[in-house]
C-alpha cells in the first residue's frame, strides 16, 4: 500500500543509474534585439504593448486605454490609479467584479513574451486571473533572452507562488477557433516604462 | 470493439473526419513553425530525453527528495499505488473538509483513475473547467485528445449542448459567444467551490514545488479561489532541478500547439496562508511499465499531444477509437502495458512511419515500441484476430487517406480557416497558399462496403 510499496517497486524495476548532464547554454545564445523580440512575441500571444513616452503619465495612459474601468486594483509601486484597496485578508469572491488590475512585472522573456510575476507583487493570488483586464508594468531594461536565463534570475527568490504569464487567457476548444478571454483575464496590456 | 471497428464508426461522417484530419495536421504545422524558430531545438530535445532517462533511473530518490521539500513548505503529500487508492485519498480529503462542490482543471491522471464518477457517487459535484473538458463532460463523453479534448465535436454540436445545459440562445455555433457563456458559468463555479483539483505538469525534486500549465487560466482560478487545492500527479512527473523547467517549458507548448509558451505557467511552492494544499503521487501501473526495458521510455511523456497531431491513423480514426484515456501513438504503447488483451489491436493502429518519434519533444522511440508490442502480441494473442486487425486498419484508415496529398490538403485548410487564427498569423505565410484543385472524394460508406466484401 502507498508510499513504501511504490518506492520498493521503483527500486526493483528501475534501470542502472544514468548521468544527468549539464546544460550547455552556448547552444542557445543568440544576438537578438531583446526589446524588439519581446514586443513582437507579446503581440504574437495576443497581448498589447504600450510604450510610455517620457512626458506621459502612467495613470492617464491607463485611464485612456480602459475608460470604462471603475473597479480598479492598483499597485502603489507604479501608480495611484487604484479604487479598490485589497490586502492578504481579501477573499477571492470580493474580487469577482474587478474591472482592471495593475501589477508590476519583475522581468520579461524575449523568446516567448512571458513576464514573471510573483506573490510578492500582488497580495492575493487570484488577482491576475480574476480581473477582467490586466495591465502589467514592466521596466524596459528588465528583459532576458530565454527561459534558461529566466530561471537563473528567479533561482534565489523566496518560493511561494509565481508564474510566467504570456498574453491574455485564451482557448481554441470550439472547433479550433481561437477565442481570447477564457477563464482568466480578457486582455493583457504590457506597459513598458 | 477493436480500434479498426471504432475507427469505422468515426469514419461514417466523412466531412467531420476530413475536418478532424486537417485541423490536426494544421496544429502539427504550427508546431513545426514554432520549433524551427528555436536555436538549438534538437539539443533541447536531447537534454529533455536525457533528463527523463536520469529521472527514471533514480526515481525513488527523487520522489523522496520531492516529498521532503514539499512537506517542509507546508504541503501535504499522499501516495497511491492504484487508481482506487487515489480516489479514496482525494475523497477522504474532501470529506474532512466537508467539501461538496469541486472544480477540476485538466488532469489526464484523474481521467485515468475515473475520479469523477467515484466522487459523484458520493454526492459530490465535480465540474471540469477546461472548456474542452467541460464540453465533453456535459456531453457525457471522454476527451478524445489530451490537449484538445473536444476536437471531435463540431461547433454546432457544442451550440446544442450549451442550449441544453446553459440555456444559451442558438448561435449557429458562434465560438466567441459560446466561450463567453461558459466563462460566466464557470466563474460562478470557481467562486462557489469548496475545493479545486488540478493536474501537475512538472514536480521539482530540488524545491518540492509543482508547475501547472494552462492557456485558459482555469487551474489558477480554481486553486486560488477554493480553500483546498489538491494536485494529482503520476510518479513520472518528477524532474530533478528547477533549471530543467527552462528546457521542458520551451518544448511543451511549442510541441503541443505551436505557441511559444502556455499563457500561464504557474509555480506552486507553498499553500496560500491559511489554506491547504495537497499533492497525491500515483503509481497505477507506472512502476510495472518501468520494469519493461523496451517500453520504459514511454514514461518520458510530457503529454504534449504532438504524436497524435502528426499521426495519419489518429487523424483519421479519432481519439475515441483507442478506447483509452491516452489515445494516439503514445497511448498505443501505454495501453497494452495495462491490458494486453483488451488493447491488442492498438499497436497495429500505425503505419510505423515514425513521424511520432520525430516530433516527440522527449524523443520517445514510439514507433519502435509499437513494433516491439506487435511482436509480443503476435506471439501471445490469437492469430486470426491479429491478422484481421492489421488488414482492417490499413483498409479503413489509410486507403481513404491516399485520396489526398498532405501538402495540398493542409494548404487548402489554411485558406479556409485562415482568418480564425489571427493571433498566429505572423508565423504562417498565408500568402503562399495557391489555388488548389478540388479533390473528388469517393463516398466512404460505399467504398467501405465494397472493400469489406472483397476482404471477406
Ligand atoms: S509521446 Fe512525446 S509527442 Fe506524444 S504526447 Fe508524449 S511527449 Fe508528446
Amino acid at each position: 500500500m502507498g508510499r513504501e510499496a511504490i518506492l520498493k517497486s521503483i527500486k526493483q524495476n528501475k534501470p542502472a543509474l544514468l548521468p544527468l548532464h549539464e546544460i550547455n547554454l552556448e547552444a542557445f545564445s543568440e544576438e537578438v534585439n531583446l526589446l524588439d523580440t519581446f514586443k513582437s512575441n507579446v503581440e504574437l500571444v495576443g497581448g498589447t504593448i504600450q510604450e510610455l513616452k517620457k512626458n506621459e503619465n502612467l495613470t492617464t495612459e491607463i485611464n485612456k486605454r480602459y475608460p470604462k474601468a471603475k473597479k480598479i486594483v492598483g499597485n502603489s509601486q507604479t501608480s495611484d490609479i487604484g479604487t479598490i484597496p485589497i490586502s492578504k485578508e481579501t477573499e477571492p469572491h470580493q474580487l469577482e467584479n474587478i474591472d482592471l488590475a495593475i501589477i508590476k512585472g519583475e522581468f520579461g522573456v524575449a523568446e516567448n513574451g512571458a513576464i514573471w510575476i510573483s506573490e510578492q507583487d500582488f497580495p492575493i493570488r487570484v488577482l491576475p486571473f480574476i480581473t477582467n483586464d490586466l495591465v502589467i508594468v514592466l521596466e524596459k531594461e528588465n528583459l532576458c533572452l530565454h527561459l534558461h536565463d529566466a530561471y537563473k534570475k528567479i533561482a534565489g527568490r523566496e518560493r511561494s507562488f509565481g508564474l510566467f504569464i504570456s498574453g491574455p487567457s485564451k482557448t481554441a476548444d470550439i472547433e479550433q477557433c481561437l477565442v481570447i478571454g477564457a477563464q482568466g483575464a480578457m486582455s493583457l496590456t504590457v506597459v513598458l516604462i | 470493439m477493436s480500434h479498426s471497428e471504432k475507427a469505422a464508426v468515426f469514419n461514417k461522417n466523412e466531412a467531420k473526419v476530413n475536418w478532424h484530419d486537417k485541423a490536426l495536421w494544421y496544429v502539427r504545422e504550427k508546431r513545426d513553425n514554432a520549433a524551427h524558430g528555436v536555436k538549438g531545438w534538437e539539443y533541447l530535445r536531447e537534454l529533455a530525453s536525457g533528463i527523463k532517462a536520469n529521472v527514471l533511473s533514480n526515481l525513488d530518490d527523487y520522489l523522496i527528495e520531492f516529498e521532503a521539500n514539499a512537506l517542509a513548505n507546508g504541503i501535504k503529500v499522499h501516495w497511491a499505488s492504484s487508481a482506487e487508492e487515489h480516489n479514496q485519498i482525494v475523497s477522504k480529503i474532501l470529506e474532512d473538509k466537508k467539501a461538496k462542490k469541486v472544480v477540476k482543471s485538466k488532469s489526464m491522471l484523474t481521467e485515468e483513475c475515473h475520479l469523477n464518477p467515484y466522487l459523484e457517487n458520493k454526492g459530490i459535484e465535480v465540474v471540469d473547467t477546461d472548456l474542452g473538458e467541460y464540453i465533453v463532460q456535459i456531453a457525457k463523453e471522454s476527451p478524445s485528445h489530451i490537449v484538445l479534448p473536444a476536437i471531435h465535436k463540431t461547433k454546432e454540436e457544442v451550440d446544442e449542448l450549451f442550449q441544453e445545459h446553459l440555456g444559451t440562445t442558438p448561435s449557429n455555433g458562434n465560438p466567441e459567444y459560446l466561450t463567453n457563456e461558459a466563462r460566466k458559468h464557470l466563474r460562478k463555479k470557481f467562486l462557489q467551490a469548496d475545493a479545486a483539483i488540478t493536474g501537475v505538469n512538472f514536480a521539482i525534486a530540488e524545491t518540492g514545488g509543482i508547475v501547472v500549465c494552462t492557456n485558459e487560466g482555469n487551474a489558477d482560478m480554481g486553486s486560488h479561489s477554493a480553500p483546498v487545492h489538491i494536485a494529482c500527479m503520476g510518479i513520472e512527473k518528477i524532474i530533478p532541478k528547477e533549471e530543467h523547467l527552462g528546457i521542458f517549458l520551451r518544448l511543451l507548448a511549442r510541441s503541443a500547439t505551436g505557441q511559444p509558451i502556455t499563457t500561464y505557467s504557474s509555480h506552486f511552492n507553498k499553500p496560500t496562508e491559511g489554506r491547504e494544499m495537497h499533492i497525491v503521487i500515483v503509481d497505477n501501473g507506472r512502476t510495472e511499465q518501468l520494469s519493461r526495458e523496451d517500453f520504459r521510455a514511454s514514461l518520458h511523456c510530457i503529454r504534449c499531444g504532438a504524436c497524435m497531431n502528426t499521426c495519419p491513423i489518429y487523424r483519421r480514426s479519432g481519439g475515441h477509437s483507442y478506447d483509452a484515456t491516452i489515445p494516439g501513438p503514445i497511448g498505443s504503447i501505454l495501453s497494452p502495458g495495462k491490458d494486453l488483451t483488451k488493447h491488442s489491436s492498438l499497436p497495429f493502429a500505425s503505419t510505423l512511419c515514425g513521424s511520432c518519434s520525430n516530433v516527440c519533444p522527449v524523443k520517445i522511440n514510439i514507433h519502435e515500441q509499437l513494433y516491439s508490442w506487435r511482436q509480443i502480441i503476435t506471439k501471445d494473442v490469437k492469430q486470426p484476430l491479429v491478422k484481421k486487425t492489421i488488414l482492417k486498419i490499413a483498409g479503413v484508415v489509410l486507403s481513404n487517406r491516399t485520396l489526398y496529398n498532405i501538402g495540398g490538403k493542409s494548404a487548402r485548410f489554411m485558406l479556409k480557416y485562415a482568418p480564425r487564427f489571427m493571433v498566429y498569423s505572423k508565423l504562417n505565410a498565408w500568402g503562399k497558399a495557391r489555388e488548389l484543385p478540388e479533390v473528388k472524394n469517393q463516398n466512404f460508406d460505399d467504398w467501405y462496403k465494397e472493400k469489406r466484401k472483397n476482404n471477406g
